[in-house]
């Protein structure tokens, strides 16, 4: 092997730091498992000139480089002549990282077809075209730059959203993944919040919910090795730990970028994560959109040994919580079926019905709740009731609920970091009280109905408008306005944002909060407890079943002669068990 | 029909040192001469890098590897420097148990030092090893 005077075209394009010229350049092959460069050193050089030139070519710290030749590690006193290597020789390398982020370096150092599965790579072959590297595509202005899983996200939205119903719902599901990734404290906080990893913390509930989504069924069924997946619960366990570590996700999904740019350049390579791409991604992206309370990352990390193939398909699964602080300032609009057009600026909210969110960038709120975001996702609630009912009918949304009630700890908690309540500390005192009676009325399909019912959201709301003008012109008159019939649904949040000043008080379907604590809202939040703790005069306002509780009412008025326990039971639940009022009614209701 | 040619042992292994200086293979085994002045090309050193996903994540693994005069009728007789709990190698002195790996109990003389890592590199990768606790990094067998 004659020297070689660095003559190779290819070293032309190396730097040559220590071009003495009078030495001899060799060229060294260095090799990782996925990558592979040449460098041209000097052959007189030791191991840590030699890693010097590596670090720069590899993006890599040099105390992170450990080569090995011929079976040796090279220690960085060491000469490279110490080890005879030469020209055209090949010498290994792995780049060490952070321990906690040990899948970066296997990643890197493990072959290319283990392609660890990143959320990254949903985002490349959208990308591909333009970049390799995760970019923030598109107009997100307010959203950080960082190789930003959302943004691909958001592009795929587009494509892969079509034809999905509660489109809306949809683009702020995306939007606040969007937000979220982008920002990792905000992911950070959402995984600190108990709710979100009571809800991670139990692998079946995790598996369920991926589970009940029809999507993910039919998913399930074209790419078995999903479901397989699922059902290893090591895999979950690994994916869940992985979730709860934002740092080592990014790490991961930085090796994803790496991997997948690799993949890209092999020939033919591109087609086939296309291919990939429009095959499994879509629908899984689709599906996995679905499912917000999902483990956002059930599929990254997991199920790594799999191959690429099904590793990708996993990765489409969507990031945490929904009802994560929601995402920053609009970012384009998603043209995800119906309505589009987003909107506002920070602190604006959407002004079109039908379109989610002005997402606000808000910093995160207290808890998962509270945020300008969330409010104007009431406000919108409101005047589109049919989000409203979307959002309900979305399984996740049941199992949270579930999950809710059956940890009132955790639900009470997540109230009372509510900022609503924060400033009256008695009012999260009867909060905590309400929170079982509270989260059974939210499984109540009643509720539920009335919720989705816009003539009944939109009389809530008329009479809310009405309280809150009984507020401002008889102050003293509220606190005796016991269970006038103010309608049940959990605390509302009064006017979604003050600066706003809409009109119609928005109601959530959970507890959520304005960013505007005020006397009259906290007030409004005690009469709420009260009249749940009364089961006041609402029609929903019942912690069991209206039957059971006028058990004693029909029975009188059957033996009265009233048959139609149906018309009974209205009656009764009209008027609040009332049994004279509810004669009357059944009398005047009767035709005559 | 046939006739295997017996490679006489030092060009084989001439071969393989050349195949482990040029990096043939996937880059997650290494080997190469102990000393470079060693004539008889009987020590050898392996590194192995551990497999992502598995509980040798991250580490490397140096061994040693002798080939005997018999080589490559003979299987070389391998053994960990590097201390590592895995199926089939004794935790005292981290000798590979040859009835333990299926290319050292089954060896073939077209088989080579490669094949050895890389085999054992795919047993870090079963079920019943990649979660053996390890030793802290770093450590060596001194025996």
């Amino acid at each position: 092997m004659a020297e070689n005077s660095g003559t190779d075209p290819t070293v032309d394009s190396n730097v040559v730091e220590n071009a003495a010229s009078d030495r001899t350049m060799i060229v060294v092959t260095v090799k990782t498992p996925k990558d592979k460069e040449e460098i041209t050193i000097s052959e007189d050089s030791s191991v840590a000139q030699f890693k010097e030139e590596i670090s720069k070519r590899f993006n890599a710290k040099q105390d992170q480089l450990v080569l090995i030749f011929a079976g040796k590690i090279l220690k960085d006193g060491d000469t490279l002549n110490q080890h005879s290597i030469k020209d055209g020789l090949t010498v290994h390398l792995v780049i060490k990282t952070a321990p906690k982020a040990t899948v970066c370096v296997t990643s890197q150092s493990s072959a290319s077809s283990s392609g660890t599965p990143q959320a990254n790579s949903s985002v490349n072959p959208s990308s591909a075209p333009n970049d390799s590297t995760t970019p923030d595509t598109g107009p997100t202005p307010a959203s950080t730059q960082p190789p930003n899983l959302l943004s691909g996200f958001g592009d795929l939205s587009n494509l892969s959203g079509m034809g999905m119903g509660s489109a809306n719902f949809m683009e702020m599901q995306q939007q606040m993944q969007r937000q979220l990734m982008s920002n990792p404290e905000m992911l950070s906080q959402i995984m600190d919040n108990p709710l979100v990893q009571n809800m991670m913390s139990n692998p079946d509930l995790m598996r369920q919910m991926i589970v009940t989504n029809p999507q993910m069924q039919q998913l399930m069924e074209r790419n078995p090795e999903i479901s397989h997946m699922l059902n290893n619960p090591e895999l979950m366990r690994q994916t869940m730990e992985l979730a709860r570590n934002p740092a080592m996700m990014q790490e991961m999904m930085r090796n994803q970028d790496r991997a997948l740019s690799n993949l890209e350049s092999i020939p033919g390579g591109y087609n086939a994560l296309r291919r990939m791409y429009t095959d499994i991604q879509e629908p899984m992206f689709s599906a996995a959109r679905e499912q917000f309370g999902n483990n956002p990352f059930s599929a990254l990390g997991g199920n790594l040994d799999s191959g690429v193939q099904p590793s990708r398909t996993e990765n489409r699964e969507p990031l945490p919580n929904p009802w994560g602080p929601p995402g920053t300032t609009p970012l384009e609009s998603r043209g995800t079926g119906a309505s589009t057009t987003t909107t506002t600026s920070a602190g604006g909210t959407a002004p079109s019905a039908s379109n989610p969110l002005g997402i606000n960038a808000s910093g995160l709120g207290n808890g998962v709740f509270g945020s300008p975001g969330m409010q104007s996702l009431m406000q919108q609630i409101s005047e589109n009731p049919q989000l409203m009912q979307n959002m309900l009918s979305a399984p996740y949304m049941r199992s949270m609920m579930q999950s809710l009630a059956q940890n009132p700890d955790l639900a009470s908690q997540a109230m009372l970091n509510n900022p609503l309540f924060a400033g009256n500390p008695q009012l999260q005192e009867q909060l905590r009280h309400q929170m079982p009676v509270f989260l059974q009325q939210m499984q109540n399909p009643e509720s539920l109905s009335v919720m989705t019912n816009p003539r009944a959201m939109q009389a809530l709301m008329q009479i809310q408008q009405g309280l809150q003008t009984l507020q401002t012109e008889a102050p003293g008159l509220m606190p005796s306005l016991a269970p006038g019939g103010i309608p049940v649904i959990p605390p509302t949040t009064g006017s979604s944002v003050a600066p706003e000043n809409l009109p119609p008080p928005t109601q959530g379907s959970n507890p959520t909060a304005t960013t505007n604590p005020s006397q009259q809202q906290q007030q409004l939040m005690q009469q709420m407890l009260q009249m749940f703790a009364g089961g006041g005069g609402g029609s929903l306002t019942q912690t069991v079943t209206p039957e059971v509780r006028f058990q004693q009412q029909l029975d009188q008025l059957s033996a009265m002669g009233f048959i139609n326990r149906e018309a009974n039971l209205q009656a009764l639940i009209a008027t609040g068990g009332d049994i004279n009022a509810a004669i009357e009614r059944l009398l005047g209701s009767q035709p005559s | 029909l046939a006739i295997s040619v017996k490679v006489p042992r030092n060009f084989r292994l001439l071969e393989e040192l050349e195949e482990g200086q040029k990096g043939v293979g996937d880059g997650t085994v290494s080997w190469g001469l102990e000393d470079d002045e060693d004539m008889t090309l009987t020590r050898w050193r392996g590194m192995i890098i551990g497999p992502p996903r598995t509980i040798y994540e991250n580490r490397m693994y140096s061994l040693k590897v002798e080939c005997g005069p018999r080589y490559p009728e003979a299987p070389p007789f391998v053994r960990f420097v590097t201390k590592i709990n895995l199926n089939g190698v004794h935790n005292s002195n981290g000798v590979v148990d040859t009835r333990a790996v299926s290319a050292l109990a089954k060896w073939q003389n077209s088989y080579s030092i490669r094949v050895v890592l890389q085999e054992l590199r795919r047993l870090m990768m079963c079920k019943e090893n990649m979660k053996l606790p390890q030793p802290p990094e770093g450590q060596i067998y001194t025996n």
